[in-house]
């Protein structure tokens, strides 16, 4: 099992190297000259010329590149352009925001999808069936930052149950984490029904039906941890959007996590800041994508076979 | 006529069962007025055509059709005398397993890929017994060691099991309530021949051993031959033909017997060329409105597309559906009718 | 019976046609929740090809008029007026105009290149496609829209690096699927077939194989015009993407948080304007795969 996980890890490497450098080309197309943006306008060029030399600009970008990511494994991302302070420490005093919105947002999710869509797929076609459906596809049509504006302007203004916006309370996590969680979980839910649908039409189940045990255990005893197989799957991929999303949702909520701060980055030309953000958005995702690798192994013991 | 009497005697007891399907496409009649009965500690064999009603028939005695297209329109089940149709759903639950077990066709999907098959062997006991869960496990083992199964190997998962093996413990589950009647649906279709004849083996074994009765569904009718001692032919959801073993082999009346016969190879005669029944079946969602056969029938005639066919019976157990061999029958004077 | 009787005079037709594309298509006209979609697709379509004719780009739609500023929905401003006195409902139609031709644009470009891209990799294989396939797993390792942003957020915020940052970040799913496909039909008889009667790989590749993974690449395809379409409402929610005074619905919603107290109306149009689009992509994507593969059903 440990020997499993490493091996993945490793095989995990290259992407992430992979995307990392993806991410640094793209950005290292970025506009403007990073010694004038630290020097400002009125510098001479030969102190321009000088802070290039010194932050290795001049190197190949492969090079600075490589430079980049041995000073990542040690936990420097550079300087920001801007506050002249490392990189790392403004991010790691942001990500627990970003983490706790992302747990709190995938935790309604799995909560709330898991039975809207077992539910749906035993009373299939029915009303509550239907419901579910509509719901969710209006969930799934819904974007994220729009909804975050409609919550505030209901729990916020109209009713001012919850705060509209920071994270200075616990209260402050609901309303962003389900603007987050909504298209997610209409997503899952979605899936979770399709699969459930798939299973309670297999065979296994007709045997477990045949030994006399009612439909509400072998729908939890047999159906729903075949029906977390795909659903699973569909959870890791909404991790990506989740992530993406939340860059929008904390705009709107001014959250301070990771993705407000990279949309300030942007405004301000903070290359380095805007770098770290993403790169550490891309390892997380990465990572997420290996724990539901390894959740597989858990659920389904045909997978386990590879642990060998 | 003798009804009221035989019930005491007989396990099963199907009468004028009738099954239909509602799909988007129409209503399909799967089973159309079926008699059945298996008296204790016999073994009846239920031969057809895939799609004939065969294993409809089966998961009616469950009352496990596909939910909401299966309904059970009429007619009358009724198990060791007690009518299963006017069960709750409750007391189906202690029924199916304790009373009544069912052994599927494909070994392959009938057993839970996520659960180790001892647990899978447990449930029925516990569910049945209110043992605890490690009793339950205990004995599970003792059903595999039953079946020929190593018992430490029940913390295994299906997929590490051969087919064979697979239905082993399929069988092994069926078995762990001592359940008065089994029915196994094509337990052997799915496996190697040579698993075949060690499964079948096996079964008639326990059968003896557990003082069941048996409902052995099949195409194959060399199955039949080993393990039956009553045979029912079933064609379009009707019972065509019934009788003993030797009634249905040596002295075979429905001319789709006579098909089902000729579409075996002959092995002491390898030069005879296999005659295949010509046709498909109707289609059960547009049913002729004479003789189901009669379109696949050599010996048909405008009565046989008009008129459903009384039973014709040759001796008081021995009948079959069809307006021709009450006449052959009559002209050629009683056996073999089709020679 | 009725769908019999009007299924039949069409069915000379059918043998022209690749009969299973036919097939599907009539599946999916009988889908009413698709056609649904179908049908809202099109009057947007419509909208954004007629926007200037409904209301005029340079009078109504941008022109600023402090006289009519912050006015509630109405008869003569169905949707009210922003912040700036201008038509919301003009706005949110001229919208439709940018979030389709974006999203089109960039959906087809990814949906050819990717195809291509998949194509080469799942029909030549081994190195090649090892290659491809870990550079698309790199671009996958990095979620959708946070590829957009960093594209965008290194060039300058412009229509065509838009269409450039949507195009790249949709590429590996259209490669993705023509490559599984590619590597399931490759192997069928009928390549081999025209392989045996000396068809050059190109050929093969065009005649024989697309036409047979078009099924997965069409739903991929409105999959992926939702997401683009979602993708620039949300560049322009953050101000990275369609900028003022070029109405766009994300950007639209941008503007009105500083209102959203006071004049809600005006966070409530181009947000179901965005929600809609993206319904109807999801219910006519949802309708193609049934009715491409009516197993799943």
């Amino acid at each position: 099992m440990l020997k499993y996980i490493l091996k993945r890890l490793i095989s995990l490497l290259p992407v992430i190297i992979g995307a990392t450098l993806i991410v640094y080309l793209i950005l290292n197309m970025a506009q403007g000259d990073p010694a004038r943006i630290i020097l400002g306008e009125n510098a001479t060029p030969e102190a321009i010329a000088q802070l290039r030399e010194e932050m290795g600009l001049n190197d190949p970008v492969l090079v600075r590149y490589g430079r980049y990511m041995l000073n990542l494994v040690h936990g420097d991302m550079g300087t920001s352009y801007r506050t002249n302070a490392p990189v790392s420490d403004e991010i790691f005093a942001r990500l627990p925001y970003t983490l706790w919105l992302a747990a709190a947002s995938i935790i309604i999710c799995i909560l709330l999808a898991l039975p809207l869509g077992t539910i749906a797929a035993i009373k299939q076609n029915s009303f509550l069936d239907g419901l579910c459906m509509v719901l969710s596809l209006l969930g799934v049509s819904m974007p994220s930052f729009w909804l975050g504006l409609l919550l505030i302007l209901l729990f916020s203004l109209t009713l001012g149950w919850l705060p509209p916006f920071g994270a200075d309370e616990w209260k402050s996590v609901i309303l962003p984490a389900f603007a987050l969680a909504v298209s997610s979980m209409a997503s899952v839910a979605r899936t979770t029904r399709a699969s459930m649908l798939e299973v309670i039409r297999q065979d296994y189940i007709r045997t477990a039906r045949s030994k006399g045990i009612s439909q509400g255990r072998v729908i939890r005893r047999h159906a729903l941890r075949n029906a977390m197989i795909p659903t699973m799957t569909s959870i890791g991929i909404q991790v990506g959007f989740l992530l993406s999303g939340s860059v929008l949702v904390e705009t709107v909520f001014s959250w301070p996590g990771i993705g407000r701060l990279m949309i300030t980055s942007i405004q301000q030309r903070d290359i380095p800041t805007v770098l770290g953000c993403i790169i550490i958005f891309a390892i997380f995702f990465s990572i997420v994508n290996l724990i539901v690798d390894l959740l597989y192994g858990f659920i389904d013991p045909r997978m386990k076979s590879q642990y060998a | 006529m003798s009804d009221q009497k035989r019930h005491g005697s007989l396990a099963l007891d199907i009468q004028g069962l009738v099954v239909e399907f509602h799909t988007l496409d129409g209503v399909v009649h799967a089973v159309n007025g079926l008699d059945l009965s298996i008296e204790q500690g016999t073994t009846l064999g239920l031969v057809g055509e895939t799609g004939a009603g065969k294993t409809t028939t089966a998961l009616s005695v469950l009352r496990l059709l596909a939910q909401p297209a299966g309904r059970i329109r009429a007619g009358s089940i009724r198990l060791d005398g007690e009518d299963l149709l006017a069960k709750s759903e409750q007391e189906m639950g202690k029924i199916r397993g304790k009373q009544v077990s069912m052994i599927f066709q494909d070994p392959m999907t009938s057993l839970n890929p996520v659960m180790t098959v001892e647990r899978q062997i447990a449930e029925v006991i516990a569910h049945h017994t209110r043992l605890p869960e490690r009793q339950a496990v205990e004995q599970a083992r003792q059903m595999l060691e039953t079946v020929g199964i190593p018992g430490e190997r029940g913390s295994e998962y299906p997929h590490q099991f051969s087919g064979g093996m697979k239905q082993r413990v399929v069988i092994a589950m069926a078995l762990a309530c001592s359940p008065q009647l089994l029915i196994a649906d094509e337990p052997t279709t799915a496996l190697d021949v040579t698993i075949q004849a060690q499964v079948l083996e096996m079964m008639k074994q326990l059968r003896q051993t557990y003082q069941m009765s048996m409902l052995m569904i099949t195409h194959d009718l060399g199955i039949v031959a080993e393990t039956c001692d009553r045979v029912a032919v079933i064609y379009a959801g009707r019972i065509v033909e019934y009788g003993t073993l030797e009634d249905i082999f040596e002295h075979t009346l429905h001319p789709y017997t006579r098909g089902l016969f000729d579409s075996l190879p002959n092995l002491e005669d390898r030069t005879a060329r296999l005659k295949p029944i010509p046709g498909l079946m109707p289609d059960p969602a547009n049913l002729p409105e004479g003789c189901a056969f009669c379109t696949r029938c050599a010996y048909a005639t405008d009565q046989c597309a008009q008129h459903r066919p009384e039973r014709f019976y040759r001796t008081q157990e021995h009948y079959a559906e069809c307006h021709r061999c009450r006449q052959i029958c009559f002209e050629k004077g009683g056996s073999a009718v089709w020679e | 019976m009725a769908v019999q009787a009007a299924a039949k005079p069409a069915s000379r037709d059918a043998r022209r046609h690749n009969s299973q594309m036919y097939d599907a298509m009539r599946r999916l006209a009988q889908n009413k929740t698709a056609v649904l979609g179908f049908i809202i697709i099109l009057i947007m379509i419509l909208l954004a090809v007629f926007a200037d004719v409904l209301f005029n780009y340079e009078q109504t739609v941008i022109k600023q008029n402090y006289a009519e500023m912050c006015q509630g929905p109405s008869l003569a401003y169905p949707f009210g007026t922003d912040e700036l006195g201008r038509d919301i409902l003009a706005r949110v139609i001229h919208g439709t105009r940018v979030s389709l031709s974006i999203g089109f644009a960039a959906t087809i470009m990814a949906s050819f290149l990717g195809g291509a891209i998949g194509a080469v990799s799942g029909f030549y294989g081994r190195r090649v496609d090892m290659i491809i396939s870990r550079v698309m797993d790199m671009l996958m390792a990095i979620p959708g829209t946070l590829l957009a942003i960093a594209i965008v957020a290194a060039l300058e915020t412009s229509m065509r690096n838009l269409i450039l940052a949507l195009t790249i970040s949709s590429i590996p799913k259209f490669a993705r699927i023509t490559r599984g496909a590619v590597m399931t039909v490759k192997d069928c008889e009928h390549i081999e077939a025209a392989r045996a009667i000396g068809a050059r790989n190109g050929t093969i590749i065009i005649h024989h194989v697309l036409p047979n993974c078009l099924a997965p690449i069409l739903v991929e395809l409105t999959i992926s015009v939702s997401f683009a379409i979602l993708t620039i409402s949300g560049l322009s929610f953050l101000g990275l993407g369609v900028q003022a005074p070029r109405p766009e619905w994300g950007a639209m919603l941008a503007s009105s948080r500083t209102y959203i107290r006071d004049y809600s109306y005006m966070t409530f149009f181009p947000g179901l304007a965005i929600m809609l689009t993206i319904l109807a992509f999801n219910l006519l994507g949802d309708g193609l795969r049934d009715a491409l593969d009516p197993r799943l059903k």
